[in-house]
């Protein structure tokens, strides 16, 4: 449990580094060896871990290139020899992209979509996460509401779609809301479990040190709750993707949605499967940025 | 800024004061029920300011309750727990507690970690970064303060939760089984270095521990607690004279007697325990 040193360590040579408190000269010097060899054997444990896992992540980039090529490859294979309707090789399917791109207006498609995106989804985990909070940390707001958020978190969203639209219309306004739907529950969920399993013994340390409600979020919950926000934030980026994809088919305004629809609808399999291509990437790339604000933001958590 | 007027505080917090009264804890006849049954009964106990009290007995005999009684954290049913003569009704800035577990935040630095305590009672700025400094320096881990909790050894942990209870200069340190969750080595290295460091700092202490051989080593008084009900079944002072270290206590002749006689007491009340038919209903 103690030994582990996960990162940033640099040189490991903790003997050196921490001179021991003062103290009277007899017997304690044969302890003081012994604590020295320790570190010692500690710091070269730690060095043959270190090597161990930058090796270990040399293999899995290698696997991930080596699966990458080999998927590709069959995509290529099958692809070419099937029906164009049906299906379509990969190059195709960079040809189509291009094309898109050039002449159908994939790049605004795309920036519209991730506009969109980026509206709902801040709004989304922004209400998710306060919720979340308030759920986990607080009793009553959970006996008062707990129950619509778990129902509705059980409802597919898709179901209320089409009520939303009745509701507010085939605007923009109604796809940010519908994307926002989506990321607001895996939020809400992650977040008030992170709040309520915050460590017993740090809230009693907490009291211990007699910290005020205030001092309490600031420093221990709000914290304590960084990685469950993190999760239900990745969790949001996949599930307001849905969202994202449904608004659009949905509403049929524009956007990558509506892209792929029309796409799939004039039979030009090779499109939609660009399409498809995009909307993976920024699946990818999205969870991506959300690990590194992880990082940023909570260090100290893996 | 008031402040700004009053002379520098010096660079090192002076040592807890020594005034007769200031960390003196008194504990009149404390109950503690919980739904199962009584886990303290009629515990009465006076720990004079300065003196380090080792707390020791099998599990489930009240110990930690009793400490987190005193700390203000555990509610006291029956009796009154007061320090310095004042009752105690909760936690107190007087007292700092040093937990089994650590208890350091994981997304604090070893820094931010010591000085949370400091930074909550609003101490100014350049008196709580001394005060800090001294503190890490105090239980050796200079150097390591810009580390999270997740890159400390256990030894390590534990001596940053040390230096956190230090650095508010309390008139009162309660332990509760420190050194429990480090391994045998270091646990040696820890305790020498409290034992040095007692010299230093004239706190009360009180230290849980179930070991024998930590409470003889460390204390200067060892209370032997028996279970069901939790209760105090002996009260000796250790006649091995301070400053000292591991070696000289191992040496000493009192060493083994004392060791041999808190066992028999604690095999004793165990026996007492197993051989009383336990919660007779209605009594036969």
């Amino acid at each position: 449990m103690s030994e582990m040193t996960g990162r940033g360590t640099g040189s490991p040579s903790p003997a050196g580094t921490s001179p021991p408190p003062a103290m009277p000269d007899e017997g304690p010097q044969v302890s003081r060896t012994l604590d020295e060899s320790r570190t010692q054997i500690e710091a070269a444990i730690e060095q043959r871990l270190r090597q161990r896992s930058r090796r270990n992540r040399r293999i899995y980039l290698l696997i991930r290139i080596v699966s990458l090529i080999i998927v590709l490859a069959a995509w290529q294979y099958y692809g070419s020899r099937s029906t164009p309707v049906i299906f379509d090789p990969l190059t195709r399917v960079l040809g189509a992209l291009a094309d898109l791109f050039r002449n159908h207006g994939l790049a605004s498609a795309l920036w519209y979509s991730v506009w969109t995106f980026a509206i709902g989804y801040t709004v989304g985990v922004a209400a998710g996460v306060a919720l979340g909070m308030c759920l986990g940390a607080y009793r009553r707001a959970e006996a008062a509401v707990g129950l619509y958020v778990y129902a509705l978190y059980a409802t597919p969203m898709v179901a209320i779609v089409p009520l939303l639209s009745i509701w507010l219309g085939f605007g923009v306004l109604t796809q940010e809301l519908i994307i926002a739907l989506f990321v607001l529950f895996p939020c809400v969920v992650s977040v008030s479990y992170g709040v309520r399993n915050i460590d017993g013994d740090l809230l009693e340390v907490a009291r211990s040190l007699r910290m005020g409600r205030a001092s309490l979020w600031r420093h221990v919950l709000l914290p304590g709750t960084v990685p469950y926000i993190a999760t239900g934030a990745a969790q949001g980026v996949a599930m307001g993707l849905v969202g994202m994809f449904i608004a659009e088919i949905f509403t049929q305004l524009s956007g990558l949605g509506n892209l792929l629809e029309t796409a799939a609808q004039t039979y030009h399999t090779d499109q939609a499967l660009a399409v498809l291509l995009v909307i993976m990437a920024l699946g990818v790339i999205l969870r991506g940025l959300i690990t590194l604000v992880q990082r940023k933001v909570a260090p100290w958590a893996k | 800024m008031p402040d700004r007027a009053l002379p520098e505080t010096p660079a090192t917090a002076p040592p807890a004061a020594l005034d007769a009264a200031g960390g003196r804890i008194d504990c009149a006849n404390v109950y503690k029920w919980f739904p199962g049954g009584i886990v303290l009964e009629d515990v009465s106990l006076t720990v004079e300011t300065g003196q380090f009290v080792c707390i020791v007995g099998p599990s489930g005999c009240g110990k930690t309750t009793l400490l987190r009684m005193i700390a203000g954290l555990a509610e006291v049913d029956h009796g009154q727990v007061s320090i310095g003569g004042a009752p105690v009704t909760g936690p107190d800035r007087r007292v700092a507690v040093v937990f089994q577990h650590f208890g350091l935040f994981p997304w604090k630095t070893v820094q931010r970690n010591v000085a949370l305590p400091l930074h909550l009672a609003k101490t100014p700025r350049a008196e709580a970064e001394s005060r800090v400094s001294d503190a890490i320096r105090t239980v050796g881990l200079t150097g390591h303060e810009r580390k999270y909790p997740a890159q400390l050894s256990g030894g390590m942990k534990q001596r940053a939760g040390l230096a956190r209870a230090l650095a508010t200069a309390p008139d009162v340190l309660l332990m509760d089984e420190p050194f429990a969750a480090v391994d045998a080595q270091v646990r040696e290295v820890l305790q020498e270095d409290l034992l040095a460091l007692r010299d230093r700092l004239r706190q009360t202490i009180v230290f849980i521990t179930h070991s024998i051989d930590e409470a003889i080593t460390l204390g200067d008084r060892i209370i032997v607690m028996g279970t069901r009900p939790g209760r105090i079944v002996r009260d000796v002072l250790v006649p091995i004279e301070q400053p000292r270290t591991i070696a000289q206590v191992r040496r000493h002749p009192a060493y083994t007697d004392l060791r041999e006689e808190i066992w028999q007491q604690l095999r004793q009340s165990a026996a007492e325990q197993a051989g009383e038919p336990v919660e007779q209903a209605g009594g036969a």
